[in-house]
This record gives C-alpha cells, structure tokens and sequence, in this order.
C-alpha cells in the first residue's frame, strides 16, 4: 500500500502545528486514504487507479491547509491521555488526583518524610493562627468593641503616662466630654468571704453601675446594678461570676436575693455573669457598685481607678483624645495643687488588653511562616529528586502528546494532595500543641482562655496547605515542564534535574533553608540570652524556701489599729513557732506582684517640691523580720526591731537607690522625712537604715526609690501578704501555715499559695512563653534545615557514585574525596549563612521590644549560632561524604 | 434534491447541511471519518461527498466548539483509530439544527412545489 504521509505532510508544512498533533493529523488522514485505496482496489481498479482515486480526496494542493487554517488554531488542546481542552478540566482534575494518590501509595517511605516536614510547617503555623486568631483578631465579646476605649491620667513628668486615674478626675472628665455615651470607672477589691464554707479570699471589683450596659453584656441570670445602687448606703448588692456560682453555689438558680457575707458585711446577690465575661480580668469573681462617697469623689490625689468609655458612633479615638487633653488642661488650671502637668490619655480597649503580646505573637507568627519556608523548601527538593527518577513518564506523557501546562498542572495537583494531607495531620499536630500552649500561655493575657480553633482557623489552614503546595510543588513541575525529550528517551540519556539546571535549583534551596533557619535561631539564640539575663538578675532577695500566702484583713472585723496589730505579732509569733520555719514577717506587697503603694515625702530642712514633681518613693509596711526572711541584704544603719512601736519615735529604712537620690554624698542614717504634709513634729519619720534595691514592680524595671516602715508604726497601709522562710520544701507547710491562721480567726481567708519562686518565675511568664516557642520553632527549623542538606548531599554524592569510583581507582585518598564531597555542601551552607547574617541583621531589630540586656544585634549570639549552623552542616554533608569513600571503585564503575 | 445547477448553490448548500449531517450521523454511535464520509455519500447515493480535504477540518472545528468529541481507540488486530461521538453540547445543537432546517426545508417546498428531496 502507497505511504501517503509525505503527501498529507508536505501539505501541512505551511502550518504551523505542534510536531505531535500535526503527527495525529496525519496518521488519521493516511487512515482514511488507506481505507479509499483499499476500497477502490476492492472494486477491481488497478492499483495505479486507486492510487490516483486516494490521491483525490486531498483535492488541490491549498485545500486542506485552506480548511484547516479556517479551524481555528487548530488542535491547540491536544488529545492527550486526560483530554483536551478547557471543558475538561474537571475530569483532568479527578485523573490527575486518581493518579497523584497512586504515586503516593506507591511511594510510602517519600509520602511519610514529605508529611512530617509539612505537618509540622503546618501546624506549627495553625497552633499560634489559633493563638493569634482568639487574642488578636477575635472581637472582644462586647457590644460594638470597637467603640470602647481606656481613658488614663498622663503623669509622663513622673515616669506614669498611663497612670490610674483619680476619682474626682473621673467625675470632671465624666461629666464634661461630650465624645463619650457613657464612661465607667472600675476599682480593684477583695473580698473575704465567709458563712457557709472555709473562709475565702476572692478577687473582685467595684464598679460604675452604668459599667454592664455600657460594655453592651447581659447578666445569665438576674440583673445588674441599677443607677440608684450607685449611691452610698444603697451599694449592698453583689454581682458574681458563672464560675464562683458554678463552684461555690452549684450553679443555684435560686442565688438571686440570697445574702451573702462579703467583709463581714451583708450583700444582696442580684446576678451571675455568663461564663465568658471577664472584665476586666479573668480571675474576678466579684462585682459591687462603686457607689463614691463625696469625700472620694472629690479626691484628686488617690490614683487608683480604671476608666472605661464608650465612644459615640460618630467620634474617633483622635477625637477623644483631643477633647480629653482640653479637659485636663482646663483641670490643671483649676487644681494647679494636685492636676498640674497631669494630661489625659486615650487608648482603644483592645490595645490596652493585647498591646503587650501583640508584638511577640506577630513575631511568633512570622517565625511559624518561616518554618513553613523551611519545610517547603525541603519537600521541593524531595520532589526534584524524584521529578528526575520520573524523566522516562514525563517523556512518554509527551511523546503522546501532553503540553506543558498539562503536565505542570499535573504536578501541582500531586504536590497539593500532599500538602493538603500535610494539612490534615498539621491539624492534629496544632490541636495537641495548642493543649501545649495553654499551659505556658501567660494567664493574664486577655482571651486566652477562650484559645481554640474556629472556622477562621480551619479555613486559614486549607488556604496556608494548598499555598504551600504550589510554593514547593512549582519548582519541580516546572523543572519537569522544561526537559528534552529525546535525550530522555534515549537509553542512558542523563536527565536534567541532575544536570546544571536542577543542581542549580537543589544548591539554591538548601542555601535558603540555612539562611532562613540562621535567622529562626539567631531570633530565639537573642530570646535565649534574654531570658537568661532575666533569670541572673539579682531581683535583690532570695527566692528560694519562701512561702507566701495573702491574709487580707477584713475591714469592718479589724477596723482598729491595735486589734490589726496584734493579729500581725500573733500571726507572726505562732508562725515562727512552727517547725521547719526559719522566720516570717508580714508586707503590704511582696515583690513582682505588680502592684503596691507608693506615697509622695517631704525631707527636713528642705522646700516642699513643686506640684507634680513629688518626691514619689516606693512604700511597704512590714514586719520587723522581713529584710531577714527575704534575705534583703542590709547596707548601714539598723534594721526594724519589736522595740519601734507606736509610741516610740517613728522610723524607717530605705532603699540605696533613694539614698542615693535624695542624700547623694550623705549618709541618710540620721535624717528625717515626712510621709505626705507634716503636721505635726511627730510625724517626723527618722532614716535608720539603707538596703539593697529591690526589683518591686516588675523584674525588667530599673528599682525606684523605696521605703519600709514597721506596721506598729505606720497605719496607713495595712499589710496583706504573708513571707515564710522555711528550711524544708516551703509547699510542704502550706496546709500547715494555714491551719495557723485560723487558729488565731477561724473566719480568715487565706489565698493565693505560692511559692516566691513561682512569683518569680509568673513575673517573666511572657518573656519564658515567647522564648520556649521560639527555642521549639527554631529547633524544627535546624532539624528540616539538616535533613534538607543531608539529603541534597546524599542525593549529590550518589549521583557521583561513578566520578567518585574512578577517582579512588585512580588512587585518590579517602581524605581528598572526603574534603571533595563536603567542600560542596559548605560551600552552599556559608552561603546560606552569609546571606542569614544579612537578613538577621536586618530582621532582628523587630523583636528589640523582646529582649532584655542583649541588643537586637549582638555579635556574641550571632557568631555563636553562626558556628552551631555551620557545625550542623558540616556533619549534615559528612555523613553521605564518608558512605562516598566506602565505595568500591570496581561496582562504582560498574554502576551505569 | 437532484440536480441543482450552479456549483455556487451546490457549495454553500454543502456548507450549511454538512454539521447537520455529521452531527446527525455520530449521533447514536461514536464513528471514525472514513466511516463518516462514507456514510454520507451512500446515504445520498453519492450527491453529497466530502473529501478528506473538507471532512477532517470540519470534525476538527466542530470538535474545537465542543459538540463533538473525537478519542483514539484501539481494538484487538486493527491499528487504533480516531473515533467521534456527539457531545451534550453537541445534542442541543443537533436538535435546533433538525428544527430550522425542517423549517428551511419547508418554507422552500412551500415557495417552489419541490416535494420529497
């Protein structure tokens, strides 16, 4: 039979058609010649005849090219295995994914590194999305939340630009904004509860009634305060939270109208909470109208409110701020005496609630995604390793007829199955971490209770998987996109992923992931060194074998002086009779509780200093005994004794850092200050003593000037915390100690058990949760880094299995091969490096507001983990090196 | 139809039935172009023929559209060949070409008496 295909081709060359479907074309046509021919054979003509018959159905020379030039881009979809054109496209989908799913249970061992990598990215990522997600990007569980801000003093002249404002502050500002539909001011209080049950100790606040509506929040059951509760004399009601009702009352319905016994004073219950509310912190269980007294309301020197507004619709936070700062300046001209340099500040509530972890889960945030870098650079070299086992399918797929585009799609569709798999286990992995997390989350951090995966997160955990998978599944389909074909199909044809192109590719991700992991570390090496620093601060006592607990004397029980008093050397006394204790003492506030009193003094011989710029001094009434129990390290001058009594002259022993500010050059010993205005000559306070400096606020905060007067002498502050120094494991005597208590009151609460050690270690919670998280992703990301580099030296040496064989034949040392093999992988790793350094430098600067005593560039840290990376990487490139050497040149050779 | 004169009426003639006809013929079962062609010309005792130069660029363009859809097949001890079935597309459009036409071809009897192609 005639071979029609070069007449069929001649006719198509003036077309340009794909060489694989111009050969369907004219495979198809020849068919139908063949069968023209055969019929017309058939029918008795000569083969000349049926030759020329055949020939006919092509017509003229421009016939067919003419028609098929009128199709339109002819064949642009080819008829591959899987279809053709657009309308296909879910059908190809559904292939590509039958097909992808078979490759991966073909492939176990592969599949199974591949999804740990991406697991882990994954989920490392959902877990803090979770965190972020709940604290940063959830509303607050109010109405309209948008609209509620924080309104503080700004006392920036003495250090406070956020300071609790003052009640008749309050009022005036209250009363003259306009910007505001309502304002509300909050006051910290603790209550002793006793009646049915042990005595209890429960947080709990005094509130505006106006506080609840103005929140926008519903009580589950009753009702909240009405305005005319809000008078003294009217306050005896309470409103308590869903989790003192559940534990205390056994969720009661019945509670409403029941009295209960609050300070030794009777409270009408008229509400619970629902269980979500906390305001403004979750451990309140209590609420009572503030309910001002007219001497409060017109305080302007006692600072200790929060303040809560809730803007109009119309006005803005600038707005407020703008007429907040006229109020304060038109208060500073009518109470020079005490408003003077004091402005008014406003802040969103949001930003008052989450601006201290914002910083440090963004970074957090940021250090995940990067992790997530790691692990997609690592599957990508994974599956260029296999896209170059794959060049003979990829051939075949071609050969038949697969455009480009066909085929990366078909690479992509694998590389998302995989980290949409990646995804799924990445679930687990964040639900079982964020279990974890709860655990070190710093429990003042609003929301982080309510820390959970919603459909956000979900739906940003699909959205991060698929990304991720067209992140690293690009490089290998379009690798596998752009090989040739025929040297492929040749038998012994190197493919390209191993030639330059693919080495190039493999060199480049591997110097991306040391670059990456070097930033990840250097950030939490700084975290590290941070935290460190933190935990060898000398806080200016000793923590160990300290026990502490708060005794809050109720106010009505223990109004006077005397009877407070004696309770204290009673509690003291029959303490310090236990065994296993050393000594005790009692204080208005132990260190790092964040909060305390500070009062403004007056020196002899000396002006009084203008308004608003007090001689503020740090102030704590103790127990004689409280320097020795706290191992507070005594300078000059005595200690207190049980001899200053309130009948002796009054004194008082301060702290280096105030002897210095306000003697410097002096001994202090000897000279008298007054607390607040001096009346009368006895309220003379004579310095008697100077200790260290205490760290009393917060560990990171440079001490203040501070003073200690013995609570026999001063009453104006009455002390609530209870130190032990014991010799044995201080929680062993917990229980002890407590029954102490109340043999002297049966009816005293005791709370807050805790050793100094705890307080310790709660006060850098925040510092100790960005740091372990960091240190975790940090050490993920070295792991992914190594394997990475170990598997692109693997995959290198064995493909220099052969170079290798005739180099050790020809006699080379094991050494020199050695130094061959892991000169190339160092190389690539310094690279890394370099270009890390670079962007560390660049990078780090973002988490200065984190670190303490280290700067954000410090060159110790940086070289340091430098040489950790580079150690790694050596071993990394070792390993697969030194297997090189084993080879035995002869099955080297043979190796082809 | 026998007869018609001038080759101009012939061509265009062509050219409008011939998706009718090839739609029609893939219809119930899925056939390669040989078969096709064929088929037409039998059926119309050899008024109407198609050479491979006009058949083949109209599959292909009726395929690029969607109505048809064109798959190699291989059966046992035969080379593998090009077989065209009628898409969904390609159903929707045979049934309003079946109809026009019918109104074509009536409103022409109407006008000239023709009966019966």
């Amino acid at each position: 039979m005639p071979d029609w295909r070069e007449e069929i081709k001649t006719r198509l060359a003036q077309l340009s058609i794909e060489p694989a479907h111009e050969s369907e074309i004219v495979e198809e046509l020849a068919q139908h010649l063949d069968d023209v021919y055969q019929s017309a054979m058939a029918q008795g003509l000569s083969e000349h005849e049926a030759r020329q018959i055949a020939l006919q159905q092509l017509a003229d020379a421009n016939s067919l090219p003419n028609e098929l030039k009128r199709v339109q881009k002819p064949f642009r979809e080819a008829p591959v295995p899987g279809g053709t054109g657009r309308t296909n496209l879910l059908p190809d989908f559904m292939q590509d994914l039958r097909y992808a799913i078979r490759l991966q249970r073909k492939n176990p061992g592969f599949t199974i590194v591949a999804l740990i990598a991406l697991a882990l990215g994954i989920g490392a990522n959902t877990a803090i999305f979770s965190v972020v997600n709940t604290v940063l990007l959830r509303p607050l569980p109010y109405k309209d939340p948008e609209r509620l801000v924080m309104v503080w003093e700004d006392a920036s002249k003495v250090g406070y630009p956020r300071d609790t404002p003052a009640a008749a502050n309050f009022v005036d500002w209250r009363d003259q904004s306009t910007v505001f539909e309502g304002m509300a001011a909050i006051a910290d209080e603790s209550f002793n509860l006793t009646g049915a049950g042990d005595p209890e100790r429960l947080e709990g606040r005094r509130v505006s009634a106006n506080l609840f509506p103005l929140l926008g929040v519903d009580p589950q059951l009753g009702r909240t305060f009405t305005p005319a509760e809000d008078q003294p004399g009217s306050n005896r009601v309470v409103l308590m939270s869903y989790a003192l009702w559940q534990r205390r009352f056994g969720g009661d319905n019945s509670i409403i109208g029941k009295p209960l016994n609050l300070n030794g004073e009777t409270y009408t219950v008229v509400g619970v909470m629902p269980a979500r509310f906390q305001f403004p912190s979750s451990d309140d269980d209590l609420w009572v109208p503030i309910a001002f007294t007219a001497e409060e309301a017109a305080n302007r020197n006692r600072h200790y409110l929060q303040v809560v507004g809730r803007l109009k619709p119309s006005a803005g936070l600038e707005q407020a701020q703008t007429e907040m700062t006229t109020i304060a300046a038109r208060l500073q001209q009518q109470y020079p005496q005490s408003n003077a340099d004091l402005g008014a500040a406003v802040t969103s509530l949001h930003e008052h609630l989450v601006g201290d972890i914002k910083p440090a889960l963004l970074i957090l945030l940021g250090a995940v995604g990067l992790v997530l870098l790691i692990a997609c650079a690592n599957v990508a070299n994974l599956l260029l390793a296999r896209a170059a086992v794959r060049q003979k399918e990829i051939a075949v797929r071609v050969a038949l007829g697969a455009r480009r585009w066909r085929l990366i799609r078909q690479f992509l569709t694998e590389s998302v199955l995989l980290s949409t798999l990646g995804g799924i286990v990445g679930l687990g992995i964040a639900y079982g971490g964020l279990i974890l997390l709860k655990a070190f989350i710093p429990e003042n951090i609003s929301q982080a209770r309510e820390i959970s995966m919603d459909l956000k997160v979900l739906g940003f955990t699909f959205l991060v998987s698929v990304l991720t998978g067209l992140i690293f599944g690009l490089a290998p389909a379009l690798q596998a996109a752009r090989f040739n074909q025929t040297e492929t199909l040749k038998e012994g044809g190197r493919d390209s992923a191993t030639g330059s192109s693919g080495k190039r590719i493999r060199g480049l991700l591997v110097m991306s992931e040391v670059a990456v992991s070097l930033v990840l570390l250097i950030g939490a090496g700084l975290l590290i060194n941070s935290f460190l620093r933190l935990r060898n601060l000398d806080p200016g006592f000793r923590a160990d074998n300290l026990l502490t607990m708060k005794v809050v004397l109720p106010e009505p029980k223990y109004e006077e002086f005397e009877r407070r008093t004696q309770f204290y050397n009673d509690l003291v006394q029959r303490i310090e009779g236990l065994a296993g204790v050393k000594s005790a003492a009692v204080t208005t506030n132990l260190p790092l509780y964040r909060q305390g009193n500070s009062i403004g003094i007056s020196i002899e011989g000396r002006p009084a200093p203008p308004p608003g710029q007090e001689n503020i001094v740090v102030t704590r009434i103790v127990s004689p005994k409280y320097f020795d129990t706290m191992s507070i390290p005594f300078l000059s001058g005595r200690q207190l004794t049980d001899h200053d009594i309130n009948t002796s002259p009054r004194v008082v022993v301060i702290s280096e850092t105030m002897a210095r500010r306000y003697w410097p050059n002096e001994d202090p010993v000897g000279k008298r200050i007054g607390a607040g205005r001096i009346q009368r000559p006895e309220d003379w306070i004579q310095v008697i003593g100077v200790v260290k400096d205490v760290r009393q606020f917060e560990l990171t905060a440079e001490p203040r000037p501070q003073m200690y007067l013995s609570y026999r002498q001063a009453g104006f502050f009455e002390p609530r915390d209870l130190v032990v120094k014991t010799d044995v494991d201080p929680t062993s005597l917990a229980a002890t100690v407590r029954k102490a208590v109340w043999e002297i009151d049966k009816d005293q609460p005791v709370s807050n058990i805790k050793t100094m050690e705890e307080i310790l270690l709660d006060s850098i919670a925040r510092q100790r949760f960005s740091m372990l998280l960091l240190a975790i992703f940090a050490a993920v990301a070295l792991v992914l880094a190594a394997v990475g580099i170990y598997g692109v030296m693997s995959y290198s040496v064995a493909q220099r299995t052969h170079e290798i064989g005739i180099r050790m034949a020809l006699g080379a040392q094991t050494g020199a091969v050695l130094k061959l093999a892991v000169s190339y992988g160092l190389k690539l790793v310094i690279a890394g490096i370099a270009i890390g350094l670079i962007a560390a430098f660049a990078l780090t600067r973002v988490m200065s507001t984190l670190l303490f005593g280290v700067t954000a560039t410090d060159p110790m840290t940086f070289t340091l983990i430098s040489l950790l990376l580079v150690c790694v990487a050596a071993l990394a490139s070792y390993i697969p090196a030194r297997r090189a050497t084993k080879v035995n040149p002869i099955i080297a050779l043979r190796y082809e | 139809m026998p007869h018609i004169g001038s080759r101009m009426l012939d061509r265009e003639l062509k050219k409008g039935s011939a998706e009718l006809l090839i739609l029609s013929l893939v219809e119930d079962q899925p056939r390669h172009g040989y078969d096709i062609g064929a088929l037409i010309e039998r059926r119309s005792k050899g008024t109407l023929k198609f050479n491979v130069a006009s058949l083949y660029p109209l599959l292909y363009r009726l395929e690029k559209r969607g109505w048809i859809q064109g798959r190699w097949v291989e059966k046992p001890g035969q080379r593998r060949r090009r077989y065209y079935r009628l898409t969904a597309s390609g159903k929707k459009v045979l049934a309003a070409q079946r109809n026009s036409w019918r109104e074509f071809v009536e409103a022409i009897r109407q006008i000239t008496g023709i009966e019966h192609a």
